[in-house]
């Protein structure tokens, strides 16, 4: 057992027992955490000068006032969803490769090292044991760097497709 | 203009329509790449897609951008569906043998997609027939397991490829729109100019016809 892997077990072990940011610039961080491509919220167009320069050539093709307001903001809805799809693709989750590649078996006596100041119990030691192995199993579903950004970027599918249908009915009823 | 580009590397790239002044790319995000992409490719891709469009307009130049960045994500989910395979193959191989428990993962799943390029070094080379052997596998069973293994990923980035020809027959159909809509100005346009003509030519006929 190397003392890498021991220390990291420790570090993992003592970051169970945290209860989460305590200053409040440390909870402001922690609120964005689950935060992932922000497209849900609802965007301002209207406001941006991107927008008024699209309408204005848009105008000039010939198309109603409505339609160009439409199309300037279904052009630049889809462009967010695309760039937020790129975003995501490139930045998958990161293969946490400790605990992916740990051997729990061997663990145990480390667990019970770690827990016994506080007298624990063998119960405890089992627990402990019990909550990294279900960790593992998560960790190695979700596979390697290709099966994450796949399985993230699957999630944007519906924004895709709302964007673009969104995009192509303000051009063709323009 | 400027194309700012994944690393945040300009590029000068030319623009694909004639009247940069009435362009709409500059308003809007360009796409982006990755650093092992060609941008030469990505603009010769929309300059190929927007010759085959009579004198499109600064709309159609916008949505023609749109459907060569729906092509280029076929592309990269078409790679990926390949390096999933290869990421289940490792996973496979590096579980059934004896290198599941120690460091060696990242360094076979290397070895592997070398070997499978034909790039492989002779110690790769090794270290993947060992593994093979350790295994109990031909590579041809290992790539049917791992397609089994992988059949959820697959799947995903199937759905993905799929949005993305949904999305490109979506900009299709817009692109006609726009082209069906110049045409029939212009073709109105020249019904006026023939009935206008007409007119005057009747008119004179008729003043012709008057007695004097």
């Amino acid at each position: 057992m190397t003392i890498n892997h021991r220390r990291n077990l420790a570090n993992r072990c003592n970051a169970l027992k945290s209860t989460g940011p305590r200053s409040a610039s440390g909870k402001r961080a922690s609120s964005q955490n689950s935060r992932k491509h922000g497209l849900n919220s609802a965007p301002d167009f209207e406001s941006s000068p991107k927008y008024q320069a699209l309408v204005e050539l848009i105008a000039e093709e010939g198309f109603s006032a409505f339609a160009c307001a439409d199309i300037a903001a279904g052009l630049l809805n889809y462009r967010r969803v695309m760039d937020a799809y790129y975003d995501t693709y490139t930045s998958p989750e990161p293969v946490d490769e400790f605990l992916r590649d740990a051997n729990m078996k061997t663990s145990n006596p480390i667990f019970s090292e770690l827990l016994s100041p506080s007298g624990s119990e063998p119960q405890d030691v089992r627990e402990m044991a019990s909550f990294f192995a279900d960790m593992q199993r998560q960790e190695r579903r979700k596979g390697g760097p290709v099966s994450r950004r796949s399985a993230d970027t699957h999630k944007l599918i519906r924004y895709q497709r709302n964007g673009i249908a969104r995009l192509s009915r303000a051009v063709r009823q323009g | 203009m400027l194309y700012t580009i994944h690393l945040n590397i300009d590029v000068d790239v030319a623009m694909p329509v004639e009247d940069k002044s009435k362009s709409l790319l500059p308003f809007l995000s360009t796409p982006n790449l990755l650093p092992n992409e060609s941008k030469a490719e990505f603009q010769s891709g929309l300059q190929s897609l927007l010759s085959e469009l009579d004198n499109p307009s600064p709309l159609a130049v916008a949505l023609v951008s749109q459907l060569n960045e729906c092509l280029w994500w076929i592309r990269r989910h078409t790679v990926d569906k390949e390096l999933l395979l290869h990421e289940a193959m490792a996973r496979l191989l590096s579980k059934a043998g004896s290198n599941w428990m120690g460091s060696d993962n990242s360094k076979l799943s290397v070895a592997l997609e070398h070997y499978l390029d034909g790039s492989a070094d002779e110690d790769e080379v090794a270290l993947v027939e060992q593994a093979l052997t350790e295994a109990n596998l031909t590579l041809s069973d290992l790539r049917a397991r791992a397609f089994k293994d992988a059949a959820r990923h697959i799947k995903m980035v199937d759905d993905l490829i799929h949005r993305q020809h949904q999305t490109m027959r979506h900009l299709q159909r817009s692109i006609d729109s726009i082209d069906y809509k110049s045409r029939l100005i212009k073709r109105m346009d020249l019904e006026l100019a023939a009935l206008e003509s007409k007119q005057s030519a009747k008119g004179a006929l008729t003043l012709d016809d008057k007695p004097s």
